[in-house]
């Protein structure tokens, strides 16, 4: 069986500044999507409704195979869950915690949470109060992998580490993905991050999807390209091209769609050829998105 | 009771032990307090008085809105288990560890009644009375902090929660065939009494199922 890990079908919530509108997400068993999006895109709101914290308004929800929010209790056996909103008992040990996740998932990995108490320098007789914001995260994130969870989400789970810490945790990520069935769904704004260890990218701004696809595809789909014209630039009108900068006889053409036929539509010498970063890539799409959306008829 | 329920319950009993033994123990020295003489029974009547009630409130507090506050509550959400657990768990984790200390301190002050030379049986009833009372201020206590989020409405609730006690301790003395037995040499076990118990009781299962009602079938939780 290969059902998806989540489906999220046409989701919508309404609050009263923010209205998250038609959010489809699909993850396979085995990949690790990275949910992208400024703040206030709506990130978290979707974790909170793929995990069953808020009821969408229309659309469904299925994590596991599991309907949310109704099924959550059966769901949320296989999910390890972390948000940077989240924290730890404050006044319970760490080893209580360890103990307390144990008893609830028949799944814990005592060995593993063992080592990897080692390896986050932490101490199992540290009083959650006492953990600093870091450790707080790496503790958290201790008792989500330990459980051996079939779905990891995490919701910027990397905020508030540091660059040594974050480097450890992204290797415990793909440490998880040996496992060919296991999947993470993970919210960030830090597109390093994202395009070091995702296979799959969706962005997201102001409650709507702007894109959704594999990595590679990003990556391959996005150029910049520089041209040098004489000359008034002129009014290309090909779909592709998402922004145009002009800096004398220069022009600078942020591509979505670049290909070799392409590149024979424009009909016009280009001197460079520059791939894209995600982060780039990730800003072009979302002033896009913004864009159209303002030209729209309201 | 499913096993997250009960996992969840004896969770609140260790992170609250020591606010239950403290709170037992300054409710104990009081009532020993009030052996002691007049005096010592007015001081020592309040010192029980201010550990059950603050016992109360700050079983609330710290077990549900700060909870919420501290952002450990999202933790808690994110285990196997519904709304409709959570609310439960939190109501029977958050009852259980009241009850245990109050068992105590109400059997302690009737006992004290029934034993002290110098303090009318009579009052018995009256001790009764005030005990369920007491508990019954704890359920409207903690069903508000399971559906208020804002501070300040539940500061609100409990200076009213609070003024309350005083109130009923004023106002059960005036009922009639309650308050004139209370200097009685034996109880008065009459029927004021038992349908203001049963009104007591009554009130206090409202107040605790009324989460199951309401915070439990929230769409969100958050």
């Amino acid at each position: 069986m290969n059902a998806k890990v989540i489906e999220m079908t046409g989701v919508r919530k309404a609050f009263r500044f923010f209205t998250l509108e038609d959010v489809s997400l699909a993850l396979e068993p085995g990949q690790i999507m990275g949910l992208v999006g400024p703040n206030g895109a709506g990130k978290s709101t979707t974790i909170r409704l793929l995990m069953g914290l808020l009821a969408p308004d229309a659309g469904s929800i299925r994590l596991l195979g599991h309907a949310m929010p109704e099924d959550q209790a059966v769901a949320k056996r296989d999910v390890g869950f972390v948000s940077d909103d989240m924290r730890l008992l404050q006044h319970a040990s760490l080893a209580w915690h360890m103990d307390f996740i144990a008893s609830i998932y028949p799944g814990w990995d005592a060995a593993y949470a063992a080592t990897l108490l080692k390896r986050f320098g932490l101490h199992a007789g540290q009083v959650a109060r006492s953990l600093s914001t870091g450790e707080q995260a790496k503790a958290l994130l201790l008792l989500a992998l330990a459980r051996r969870p079939r779905l990891l989400v995490l919701d910027e789970p990397t905020s508030g580490l540091d660059p040594v810490a974050r480097q450890e945790l992204l290797t415990e990520f793909m440490d998880v993905l040996r496992d060919d069935s296991r999947s993470i769904l993970f919210s960030s704004h830090n597109t390093l991050d994202v395009e070091r260890i995702s296979d799959r990218i969706t962005f997201i701004d102001r409650g709507r999807v702007v894109a959704a696809s594999d990595k590679e595809v990003f990556l391959e789909r996005w150029r910049t390209l520089r041209l040098r014209v004489t000359g008034a630039a002129p009014a290309w009108q090909l779909p592709e091209i998402v922004h145009r900068d002009v800096d004398g006889s220069f022009v600078t053409l942020t591509v979505d769609g670049f290909s070799e036929e392409f590149l024979a539509r424009l009909g016009a010498p280009v001197q460079e050829v520059h791939r894209m970063n995600l982060e780039d890539i990730f800003v072009a799409t979302v002033m896009h998105s913004r864009q159209a959306q303002e030209a729209r008829p309201s | 009771m499913n096993p997250i329920t009960r996992k969840l319950v004896a969770k609140e009993l260790h992170l609250y032990r020591w606010l239950l033994v403290g709170g037992t123990a300054a409710g104990l020295a009081g009532l020993l307090s009030a052996t002691t003489g007049e005096v010592g029974f007015n001081i020592g009547f309040i010192v029980w008085l201010t550990a059950v009630i603050a016992l109360g409130v700050m079983l609330a507090l710290f077990g549900v809105a700060s909870e919420r506050k501290e952002r450990s509550q999202l933790f808690i959400l994110s285990l196997p288990l519904s709304h409709r657990d959570y609310v439960r768990a939190k109501l029977l984790g958050l009852l259980t560890c009241f009850v245990l200390a109050w068992a105590v301190l109400s059997a302690g002050a009737l006992a004290l009644i029934a034993v002290m030379p110098g303090i009318p049986d009579g009052l018995l009833p009256y001790g009764v009375l005030l005990c369920i009372f007491l508990l019954m201020n704890f359920s409207v206590v903690l069903c508000g902090a399971l559906h208020i989020a804002s501070e300040a409405a539940m500061g609100g609730l409990i200076i009213l929660t609070n003024m309350s006690v005083s109130l009923f301790m004023m106002g059960v003395g005036r009922i009639p065939g309650l308050g004139e037995h209370m200097q009685a040499p034996a109880p008065v076990w009459n029927t004021p009494f038992w349908l203001l118990v049963a009104a007591l009781l009554a009130a206090t299962a409202l107040a605790l199922a009324l989460p199951l009602f309401i915070a439990a079938r929230r769409r969100d939780i958050l």
